[in-house]
């Protein structure tokens, strides 16, 4: 009897003492483990903030300009490219499909939730797929109620000359990218976007008289962002985009004309930008 | 436990050795039992101060002992000094994390061998420099301080035995000289020395992970400094300072003083690039200053915008003769002083206002005590004390009182803001927060003002300034440097403090040229009108879609009504009488007209 309650006591001392070994084993991995997370996040940080200070060294206004220049064909925004919105005129309601078409879009639900600046881009994207071709080979697909009409008024889009010749060079973005849902929202957005950019582009009467103001005096609205002539430009600048990233063309810009080059010598190139940042840094003794 | 029987066992024996009787026999049992008694109550009261001890330890400290590590913060930085930031949130400042290299001497069996394996991985370093560092008795040597990480692994692979490296930081700029003035710089120890390193160094050194967000924009600051540049190398000057101004919140936009230096190497260059002469200079400003007299004037009640004054005899007082840069030889309203900068006009102005009206009016507008600007390099303005006839004569048209750029802009602000004195500040107002102010013209004076600026640039000196759709207005100003104690006549400040858009002002555009040279393009002439005032046409182009100023017609009525004043002082635009000219009105092609961006055709 005395023995049992040794060996119970005892038996319940060596568990309790093994389990709180244990414990403490655990305990200790934890702490370790937590130690070089912090000691990974230290690090990490004081990486994040030296790839912080090169690029802002990078983004020095400066630099960009000089890169700007000779890699872009893009001139600094003049007072004469703005144009307040209220002074643009409406666009006339002659064409019957642009009179039937703000019917529909209530309706739709989620057109009017689209922000003013997004849906001229919205409203733009699918003629761009679209072309002529693009438009009826891509309306059977969506077997919608609505589908007939947007059917029918997707010609009327269709011949609108001035838009697709500004979009030939972007070629195609979207055909497959384009769910079924796009097509039938925007298709009826089209002729509804009163909005500058649509406005001289969908319909061709109206090209002419719009199309005089866009050459000469642009920007309908004051952010840049939304010029409606170059609107496809900024949209889907693929082909002139892929020169200057070409991160091998960089050092050598094409007009190194005597004064750039003096200056391009102290410019760091794209390539040794992190050794041009040491070397700053190591510069001071 | 042993105590009990053994007391009790002493306490037998002795009672044996005594031989007592019973009735001792009995007290022997009391005392006894009173020992007991005693002896257990100590007993509990270790046994149960150890239990309430463990109750504690176990339950009630919340797992014992404390932790050795814990969880970092969120929002903590590894540095210890704060950034300072412009005010779209672009880094001015940072604190990178470098190593630097020391040795222990003691430790470094061969000292010449270490030097040599160390200048081999370190060029830059002198061989006999580090080999006196490394034979020398001391325990700690600094070998080379901020290590970029290359450098940190040479010294490593060398494997030498008694050098080790310290966590440090340093300070780094990413913008380098855009913010020199306004940022300034550290020293080795990571003190401020300068700018606003040296202004909020505590404050920096206090809350590491809040940065230091200013009124700056980089962008402003890029395109205000390409300007000035541009300037001084066409005037061959020897320097510059411009400053941007938002008038309605007192915000310093952007400031440049040139020449300026690379703030990751201050010390190496020439000491006269630190020296800002946006702030601490302190100049004679010239014509610029009829703003304030002319506001004076007006806010006086004493003299109307059409009152005219004689402009053709030159004023002798003392040993001096006052006299026009081009006298007109006729009476002047107050609009054509202002407009031809007429020094005569504005004597006899200040002569109808008085001294005393004029000496209170200028320490209101902050002319006789350092700005409000947080920068430590805030210049004391030169006031004449006493304030006496003469001083009061050449104050009028900016002679004889030198106050520094910001102090000559944020008072301009005041003058065509509405009237409102907001002390300028380099930081960012948090949006929301009132912004401190007091009303130091009224109102009308204030409208006034506005249409005198305008009238500058629509007729008078400062035309080159005009920017189309931005109604650029402002005032020219041209002051002779003093050297010694006379005047210099090919020596000059040429400067010109542009506002837009004039119907309702938003933001001062002020540029000051140290001793431009006068070249051929201008016809010999190296005034404000001349080199200043084309700059500022040149910055406002650029910074006006930049600041999202709505361009505007400028000959549309509401524009017109808002800013209109003709030579004889009318603001009735609608019976604008047919232009008469004016001897003085130069032709239109005039001033600097150098491209600062050139078409993409031509070739820079």
């Amino acid at each position: 009897m005395k023995g049992k309650t040794w060996l119970f006591w005892g038996g319940l001392i060596a568990a309790a003492g093994a389990v709180l070994f244990q414990t403490s084993y655990d305990v200790q991995d934890l702490e370790e483990k937590l130690a070089g997370l912090n000691r990974k996040i230290v690090t990490e940080q004081e990486s994040i903030q030296v790839l912080r200070a090169e690029w802002s060294y990078l983004n020095d206004p400066a630099k960009l300009e000089e890169l700007a220049r000779a890699h872009l064909a893009l001139q600094p925004t003049e007072a004469r490219q703005f144009v307040a919105l209220d002074s643009l005129p409406m666009r006339p309601a002659q064409a019957p499909d642009a009179v039937a078409a703000p019917a529909p879009l209530p309706g739709r639900g989620v057109n009017p939730a689209l922000p003013a600046s997004v849906v001229p881009v919205a409203a733009s994207a699918p003629p761009v797929s679209g072309a002529a071709t693009m438009a009826t080979a891509r309306l059977p697909a969506p077997a919608q109620p609505t589908q007939t009409v947007s059917a029918a008024r997707v010609p009327a889009p269709a011949p609108k000359l001035s838009m697709d010749k500004a979009l030939e060079k972007t070629p195609v973005i979207v055909p497959a990218a384009l769910p079924v849902a796009p097509t039938v929202k925007t298709a009826p957005i089209k002729p509804t976007t009163l909005i500058p950019a649509a406005a001289k582009a969908p319909p061709a009467p109206p090209v002419a008289p719009a199309a005089a103001p866009a050459t000469s005096a642009p920007a309908p609205q004051p952010v840049p962002a939304a010029l409606p002539p170059g609107k496809m430009a900024p949209n889907a600048p693929i082909p002139p985009l892929n020169r200057p990233t070409d991160i091998a063309n960089r050092p050598v810009p094409p007009t190194p004309s005597a004064a750039a080059t003096a200056a391009k010598a102290q410019q760091p190139k794209a390539t040794d930008s992190l050794g041009m940042l040491v070397a700053r840094l190591g510069a001071n003794r | 436990m042993t105590l009990p029987p053994l007391g009790l066992i002493l306490h037998r024996a002795f009672a044996a050795l005594t031989h007592r009787s019973k009735p001792s026999a009995t007290a022997a049992m009391e005392q006894t039992r009173y020992r007991l008694m005693v002896t257990a109550a100590v007993v509990t009261t270790v046994f149960s101060a150890i239990g309430v001890k463990l109750v504690i330890a176990t339950l009630f400290s919340h797992g014992g002992e404390p932790r050795q590590h814990h969880a970092l913060e969120l929002d903590s930085t590894t540095t210890n000094r704060a950034d300072i930031i412009d005010r779209n949130g672009n880094l001015l400042a940072t604190s990178l994390v470098t190593q630097s290299l020391y040795a222990d001497p003691k430790l470094i069996s061969r000292p010449d061998e270490a030097a040599r394996k160390l200048v081999s991985a370190l060029p830059e370093l002198d061989y006999k420099e580090v080999y006196g560092k490394l034979s020398g008795e001391k325990r700690f040597v600094w070998l080379k301080r901020n290590l970029t990480p290359k450098q940190q692994y040479a010294v490593h692979r060398l494997g030498i035995p008694g050098m080790s490296f310290e966590r440090e930081e340093r300070r780094f700029y990413p913008a380098g000289n855009l913010t020199s003035h306004i940022v300034g710089f550290t020293g080795v120890d990571n003190n401020g020395l300068a700018g606003l390193e040296q202004g909020f160094s505590k404050k920096l050194n206090e809350d590491p992970a809040t940065p230091l967000q200013l009124s700056i924009d980089l962008r402003l600051q890029h395109v205000l400094r390409k300007e000035l540049i541009a300037t001084i190398q066409e005037f061959r000057a020897i320097g510059a300072a411009g400053i941007v101004f938002d008038v309605r919140t007192g915000e310093v936009m952007a400031m440049t003083s040139l020449p300026d230096f690379d703030p990751q190497d201050p010390t190496g260059l020439n000491p006269e690039t630190l020296f800002n002469r946006a702030t601490l200079g302190v100049y004679e400003m010239g014509s610029t200053f009829k703003i304030f007299n002319s506001a004076l004037a007006l806010d006086s009640g004493k003299i109307r915008v059409t009152d005219t004054f004689d402009a053709a005899h030159p004023i002798k007082i003392g040993r001096f003769t006052i006299n026009d840069y081009h006298n007109l030889r006729r009476a002047l309203t107050v609009a054509e002083v202002f407009q031809h900068s007429s020094n005569l006009g504005s004597v006899r102005m200040a002569q109808v206002v008085g001294i005393a009206a004029q000496r209170a009016f200028m320490a209101k507008m902050g002319f006789t005590r350092p700005t409000a600007l947080e920068l430590p390099e805030s210049g004391w303005p030169l006031v004449p004390n006493p304030w006496r006839e003469v001083n009061s004569m050449t104050i009028s048209f900016g002679h004889g009182i030198s106050v520094s750029p910001m102090h000559t802009v944020a008072a301009a602000a005041s003058v065509i803001n509405g009237g409102v004195f907001h002390p300028p500040t380099i930081l960012r107002r948090q949006p929301g927060a009132p912004i401190p102010g007091e009303q130091v013209v009224s109102r009308q004076t204030s409208d006034m003002m506005r249409r005198m600026f305008r009238f500058v640039v629509t007729e008078g000196t400062g035309k080159s300034a005009g920017v189309k759709g931005y109604v650029v207005g402002g005032k020219t100003g041209t002051a002779d440097k003093q050297k010694g104690r006379h005047y210099q006549k090919n020596s000059r400040m040429s400067s010109f403090l542009g506002a837009f858009p004039m119907h309702d002002p938003r933001y001062i555009v002020y540029v000051l040229i140290d001793e431009p040279q006068a070249t051929a393009k201008t016809y010999g002439y190296a005034t404000g009108g001349w080199v200043a005032a084309p700059a500022v046409g040149r910055i406002i182009k650029q910074i006006g879609p930049l600041l999202d100023v709505p361009t505007v017609d400028e000959s549309a009525p509401e524009i017109l009504s808002a800013t209109y004043l003709n030579a004889a002082g009318s603001t009735n635009w609608a019976q604008q009488p047919p232009n008469t000219p004016t001897a003085a009105a130069p032709n239109p092609p005039k001033g600097s007209t150098v491209a600062s961006v050139p078409a993409p055709a031509k070739t820079r």
